[in-house]
């Protein structure tokens, strides 16, 4: 988690990772942040993270985009 | 004369309004009787028999486009379902190494299934909706190679709302594609999300994931429902007939004429047709939401308030809500996703930095949403313009950003401060009515002409009772839609600040609830554009 909120707080200081649920629903992370965070994600965690798995719910909460990033890592 | 005579005596745009007399007293009511009338069980059908009358009744025999596009997505929707399970039944008995290689193989041919689904239907819809745009263009550049043919140019038939059901139906496959939804086993409950009546003219752009359950499980009509329905309906009736409709005459007299006209003249026709558009679809939404509502469906929002937008790329997420989400779901995050532009991004934030790295692959995604946006709106260039204008706003938006914030850090000034954020609200308007003045143009050069007239000949002169008259509007006019235009400001600002106005009305006792009723119904009787002197006005959006 820890790995998780450094690559965030480089692509977009100065806001409360562990705490904020609302990130995309407060337009916190915006759409060009989220296409830096894939990317950073995908090398980070070596997984390949879908168009389809963009979705709010994913992405609200470094909680939330944990559990995805382990979902798709168990996925094979 | 029967019902069904009556129906069919009305023209098509007679149904395509909601607000006309034909669907108001006959065709809305009728549906509700019914509805009210049968078991639960039957409801759902009450439902699809009046969407696929409805459909019938508004674009005839061409019904048949929107009955195969629904066969279509079913059976694509049962191939990849088969598939799905197939792959599902494999991996089970696969051993843990060979199971990634195995998937690959299944997501490859579900993606081919998936690809063919998408040329199908979207390329039905190039073919009835820009052929006729494609040819011209290719006739212009045989002329301009002095090439001696001439094609002929298609006449196609299109049947209404074919913009909107065609992106359901992609939605539909591409959700199904990808595991989100499971395929409909049920044809007739598939029917009745693609076509249920209220939207189906302009929207909005539903998920199967959002309505179709909710469409096939269709409760009995609710007192609730029904009062905050009604009361949706009458406030969109207001902005539609109030508003948009009385302004159509002037904005449809400065469009077709506009060399009669200075500068100043044409921007008012702009800033005009800017708010009729605003009142004529958002008003028409109103309805749509309210219908749907006392049915007891909710369906997605397609305006939050967009002109207390601080920017054009805040604009659009308020605008047309679905259509935006809908690009951002199965083009703008597709596009950057691919493997190509997830390393565009990586090395790009490398280079220049986590603001202006993924404006790169953002910038080429952005570019591809806008053009479609352009080109889904209409089958003209100065459709393409105006989504291709809105993309470099929005681009340069994003490049402007980080150098403002360091010029305001350095002079001192606070961003978030109440004046700067009201100029910043102007700024975006002024934008949107300029986009708008292209939308609006007959072609890209006589929006040019237009926009340079506006720029270079910025005069009202001649702005007197008898231009008004030739404009066939007058103070009257204008008083009506200023004091409407407050009414819908107010609303929207307390709905801005979190307030739900039909809730405070709710609270009040029987005699003021009723009282605004009858305030609201009257003053749409009393100073809606209508009967003589008025041309009905079909929804702006249908004929997109």
């Amino acid at each position: 988690m820890d790995r998780l909120i450094e690559i965030l707080e480089d692509i977009k200081p100065d806001v409360d990772y562990a705490n904020c649920e609302t990130l995309i629903d407060s337009h916190i992370l915006e759409s060009l942040d989220i296409i830096s965070l894939i990317a950073e994600l995908e090398d980070e965690y070596d997984i390949t993270i879908p168009a389809i798995e963009i979705i709010p719910d994913n992405f609200n909460s470094a909680e939330r985009m944990m559990k995805m990033i382990e979902r798709l890592q168990e996925e094979y | 004369m029967d019902l069904s005579s009556i129906l069919l005596a009305g023209s098509a745009s007679a149904m395509t309004s909601f607000f006309s007399l034909t669907f108001l007293f006959l065709f809305l009511p009728a549906c509700l009787i019914l509805y009210a009338a049968v078991p639960k069980a039957a409801k759902k059908y009450i439902l699809l028999a009046a969407s696929l009358i409805f459909f019938w009744l508004v674009s005839g025999f061409l019904i048949i486009y929107l009955l195969l596009t629904v066969l279509s997505v079913f059976l694509f929707g049962k191939w990849l379902d088969k598939i799905q399970k197939q792959m599902k039944a494999e991996l089970s008995k696969t051993e843990k190494e060979k199971r990634k290689e195995l998937k690959q193989q299944y997501v490859s041919r579900q993606r081919k299934v998936l690809l063919l689904a998408v040329l199908l239907h979207i390329g039905l819809l190039l073919v009835l909706k820009y052929s006729g745009f494609f040819t011209q263009n290719l006739n212009s550049l045989l002329w301009l190679l002095n090439a001696p043919i001439e094609l002929e140019i298609p006449r196609l038939f299109m049947p209404i709302g074919i913009s909107f059901f065609t992106l359901q139906a992609v939605s539909y496959i591409t959700d199904v594609y990808h595991g989100l939804i499971k395929a409909d086993t049920n044809i007739l409950r598939l029917t009745l999300f693609m076509s249920f009546f209220p939207q189906i003219v302009e929207g909005p752009i539903c998920r199967y994931s959002q309505t179709a359950d909710q469409l096939w499980n269709a409760e009995q009509i609710k007192y609730k429902n029904l009062t905050y329905g009604l009361q949706r309906i009458l406030f969109g009736m207001m902005k539609k007939i109030v508003i948009a409709d009385r302004l159509d005459p002037m904005v449809k007299a400065i469009f077709d004429t506009p060399n009669s006209y200075h500068g100043g003249i044409i921007f008012l026709g702009a800033v005009c047709y800017t708010i009729q558009l605003y009142m004529d679809f958002s008003g028409s939404m109103d309805a749509v939401m309210g219908i749907a509502e006392i049915f007891g469906i909710k369906m997605p929002e397609n305006f939050q308030r967009p002109f207390f937008s601080i920017s054009i790329s805040e604009f659009w997420k308020r605008w047309h809500i679905t259509l935006g989400t809908w690009f951002k779901d199965y083009i703008f995050y597709p596009v950057t996703s691919t493997k190509k532009m997830k390393n565009v991004t990586s090395n790009a934030r490398k280079k220049l930095g986590n603001h202006y790295g993924p404006l790169v692959a953002g910038g080429v995604a952005l570019f591809c949403v806008w053009f479609c946006n352009g080109l889904w709106h209409g089958s003209d260039w100065n459709y393409i313009f105006f989504g291709l204008y809105h993309f470099v706003m929005i681009l340069t938006g994003n490049m402007v950003t980080p150098l403002a914030s360091k010029f305001f850090k350095k002079v001192g000034l606070d961003p978030n401060c109440s004046s700067y954020k009201v100029f910043r609200i102007i700024r975006t308007a002024l934008f949107v009515v300029i986009g708008e003045l292209f939308f609006r143009s007959p072609g890209m050069v006589r929006g040019f002409e237009l926009f340079g007239r506006m720029v270079s000949d910025f005069s009202f002169m001649g702005l007197n009772d008898i231009l008004l008259k030739k404009l066939s509007i007058d103070i009257q006019d204008f008083i009506i839609i200023a004091v409407t235009l407050a009414f819908v400001f107010i609303v929207s600002l307390l709905n801005e600040k979190g307030v739900c106005v039909r809730d405070q009305i709710a609270k009040r006792n029987i005699v003021i609830r009723w009282a605004v009723f009858y305030a609201l119904i009257m003053f749409i009787i009393i100073f809606g554009a209508y009967g003589f002197g008025y041309i009905p006005v079909d929804p702006m959006y249908a004929n997109f």
